[in-house]
């Protein structure tokens, strides 16, 4: 599985799922990460982590360890 | 019969400009506090709108209804009309920000199902307006079934709209709930999900049918040019850069800023209690009005200019959108010890004062990150503890270079507990993550909210906010503890014994003298010290110090001197370090009293030196053997850099977690390592010979 910690900065992808049954897969759909949306990587942090995504036309930031759990495909 | 006072909940997310919306509508809050059993912000405002009183509370910012966190749970519970002290709504005002549109309506649409009477506020319409968004609001209002109504805080734009359509929706029928689609949230690849994520799927869905052909962007140019400073803030090297110059900043006048005006409040302090000492008749009732309830007045009031100016900048730094790229920066540094980004502006403002940097943990959602920075940001090496470092280390560390010839000892034995703290507390909260908090992995999922220009308003309100709700909670138990602490100095009282010291003390003087030779350096300040009990102020001193000797205090000091004598202590000291419980910086006034100096004032370079020149003169009763070597002046510095000697600290600790339970592991738990550290570093200097 491709997830959104494995891209490039800078490129946009498409989400394709948000693993996991527990309360922070549910914030990350809440927040708008949900399955066909496009996303764009904006950058990272000076340390490498954690991430800045722009969703649904704001930004969000969230950890390395969360980005795993998204699956993503081609735009 | 004047009709019944309506309530009316403003509802929305972090960041979208609820708060400046509160106060557009209400003006300065007339109640804010904390809801019942939790610790999360209650503000209630009041307003008159055509004859009818409104009262408006404003909600915790929230991301969903489906409640995860502390400000989740309160906000459902108001919503249901189950929070005590809180009638249901008879309306909500749901805060949209109109540049972001999609994720703002997955919250208001969720609480168009709760069956209230509602109105849209589409605050920053304005700046929607510059990024070229256009948003049809009258579509969107038939669409929806709900009043949405444009709002521009500049010019005020839509305020008394949104008033009128308020009056309007109460009575009238309640919006109709946006129509999910189970075939929305496919289960994928077999998997089922949580009712609440295929919920969330469906819901985004809709929403994205809602706005079809009502709302979209013509001119991305705004967007770029922010997307360019974003892209500088959040910059590896210019990122970080800022970064400092920003935190390096406000700690500076934290620090330095709000120097002359806590020196102003002493001034007026120490006005006030010389026109007290002038106007009242020597005795207890002046004492306990002086050295206590106005000595802890002063000890709250001076707290203020710090406490103000660190919210003004936090509400700057909130308000144009850099507070969350400074925990995003730093988030990193932080999360290999437990904590979050969002710990470091509190844990930095705790170098100036702990008590500020607890007040700021408030900033931080995650309870858990909140409660675990609150409890080690006392470590951080605050300005209190500052003039005992000095102090000690001017009389006893020696004049010499620490192994690189441009390194002075002195130096390095200051810069080392600063470090001692920083080290600790990532070592205690690391510790805690692991044990006490141990848990389910913390998310950290962040907005980073669009660049703005921070309110005014919006800002004095935070900063004048944060100092009223600390004089008015913490201050008052404040003076209390210092009431306490007063009659534990002063009590019990036996005039005969304090005359009988006196007696001793001239005794152990005198044989001191003929003991030491004609050429011994100390001899002068002994002859002095006998000589100066036959003035009337030297024998003042010397009854004031037996007077605190044989306190309540005192003899604690001398029931725990088995506790202090492994760190070198003798039962002096220990007095001290128990007198200093309502401030650090009190322990230097202590040991003045102690040895007979009466109230030198340590911070001035006169009473620094006397109390640099009798502690170094102090012996162990009835022995020649010096107290005070580099031993225990050290073992007394790292006690005091580690240890919770603070009762300020541990007052707004209670209030800020809204339980007692938490000042009480704090001071446990840094006593028993202020101990140990005292210890270890006293064993390791007489192991070493120092």
């Amino acid at each position: 599985m491709v997830s959104l910690d494995d891209i490039p900065v800078g490129t946009t992808v498409r989400v394709q799922d948000v693993h996991g049954a527990d309360p922070v897969s549910l914030r990350l759909l809440e927040m708008g990460l949900t399955p066909g949306i496009e996303i764009r990587l904006v950058g990272r942090a000076p340390f490498g982590d954690p991430l800045e995504l722009e969703v649904r036309g704001y930004r969000l930031s969230i950890r390395r360890q969360e980005a795993a759990r998204v699956s993503i495909g081609d735009r | 019969m004047t009709p019944r006072p309506l309530t009316v909940a403003l509802l929305g997310n972090p960041n979208v400009g609820k708060s400046t919306l509160f106060t557009l509508l209400a003006g300065i809050p007339t109640r804010v506090g904390n809801y019942p059993g939790v610790t999360v912000e209650e503000k209630v405002g009041r307003f008159l709108h055509r004859g009818r009183q409104i009262d408006l509370v404003d909600l915790p910012g929230t991301y969903s209804l489906a409640p995860q966190s502390p400000d989740e749970r309160v906000t459902v519970d108001v919503l249901q009309g189950r929070m005590a002290g809180v009638p249901r709504p008879d309306c909500l005002i749901l805060v949209v920000d109109a540049t972001n549109l999609e994720r703002n309506l997955y919250l208001a649409t969720q609480a168009l199902e709760v069956g209230l009477p509602a109105v849209i506020a589409l605050t920053l319409s304005d700046v929607a307006d510059r990024r070229g968004i256009r948003i049809d609001a009258d579509e969107l209002t038939h669409r929806l079934g709900c009043p949405v109504v444009r709002v521009a805080a500049p010019t005020g734009e839509g305020i008394g709209a949104v008033r009128d359509r308020m009056l309007d929706a109460i009575g009238g029928p309640p919006p109709r709930p946006l129509a999910l689609s189970a075939t929305d949230a496919p289960t994928a690849s077999g998997v089922t999900r949580p009712p609440a994520a295929s919920d969330a799927i469906a819901r985004y869905a809709a929403i994205g049918r809602l706005l079809e052909g009502i709302s979209g962007t013509s001119r991305p140019a705004l967007r770029l040019t922010e997307d360019r400073i974003d892209a500088l803030l959040t910059h590896r090297l210019w990122g970080t850069l800022f970064f400092a110059a920003v935190m390096l900043t406000m700690f500076a006048s934290i620090f330095w800023l709000a120097a002359p005006l806590m020196d102003l409040i002493s001034a007026g302090m120490d006005g006030l209690s010389a026109l007290l000492e002038g106007l009242l008749p020597s005795g207890p009732v002046r004492s306990l009005l002086i050295d206590g309830v106005l000595a802890g007045v002063a000890g709250s009031v001076v707290f203020v200019p710090q406490i103000a100016l660190l919210f003004l900048f936090i509400a700057v730094l909130e308000g144009c959108g850099y507070l969350s790229r400074a925990a995003f920066l730093m988030d990193r540094l932080l999360v290999g010890a437990g904590l979050s980004g969002k710990s470091f502006i509190p844990l930095l403002s705790s170098f100036a004062c702990a008590i500020p940097g607890i007040m700021a943990a408030r900033t931080i959602e995650n309870r858990r990150d909140r409660l675990l920075t609150i409890l080690v940001a006392p470590l951080m090496s605050c300005s209190a503890r500052l003039p005992v470092y000095l102090l000690l280390c001017g009389a006893f560390v020696p004049d010499r270079a620490a192994g690189l010839p441009w390194l002075p000892l002195k130096a390095a034995v200051l810069t080392g507990l600063y470090a001692l703290g920083v080290v600790v507390a990532a070592v205690v909260a690391i510790v805690l993550s692991r044990t006490l908090f141990r848990g389910p992995p913390q998310s950290f999922v962040m907005e980073l909210p669009g660049w703005r220009w921070p309110r005014p308003a919006v800002v004095l309100e935070r900063a004048r906010e944060a100092a009223w709700s600390f004089l008015v909670n913490a201050g008052t138990l404040i003076v209390a503890v210092s009431v306490v602490i007063w009659a534990l100095m002063n009590y019990p009282r036996d005039d005969r014994s304090i005359d009988a010291d006196v007696t001793a003390l001239r005794t152990t003087l005198e044989s001191q003298i003929a003991a030491t030779g004609s050429d011994d350096p100390e001899r002068g300040d002994l002859v002095a010290e006998r000589a100066s009990l036959d003035t009337p102020e030297g024998l003042e001193s010397a009854r004031r110090g037996a007077a605190q000797r044989q306190s309540f205090l005192g003899r604690g000091g001398r029931f725990i001197e088995p506790v202090v004598r492994p760190l070198g202590w003798d039962w002096r000291i220990g007095c001290a370090a128990i007198a200093s419980f309502p401030a650090r910086e009190v322990v230097l006034g202590t040991l003045g009293v102690i040895y007979n100096l009466g109230d030198v004032d340590p911070g001035e370079e006169e009473g620094a030196t006397l109390l640099q020149r009798r502690l170094k003169a102090a012996r162990w009763d009835g022995t020649n053997r010096r107290v005070f070597t580099l031993p225990v002046a050290l073992s007394i510095m790292v006690f005091f850099a580690l240890c919770a000697q603070c009762a300020s600290t541990l007052v707004v600790i209670g209030r800020e977690t809204g339980s007692w339970v938490w000042p009480i592991v704090t001071f446990v738990y840094m006593t028993v390592l202020a101990w140990l550290g005292a210890f270890a570093i006293y064993r390791l200097g007489l192991f070493l010979g120092w």
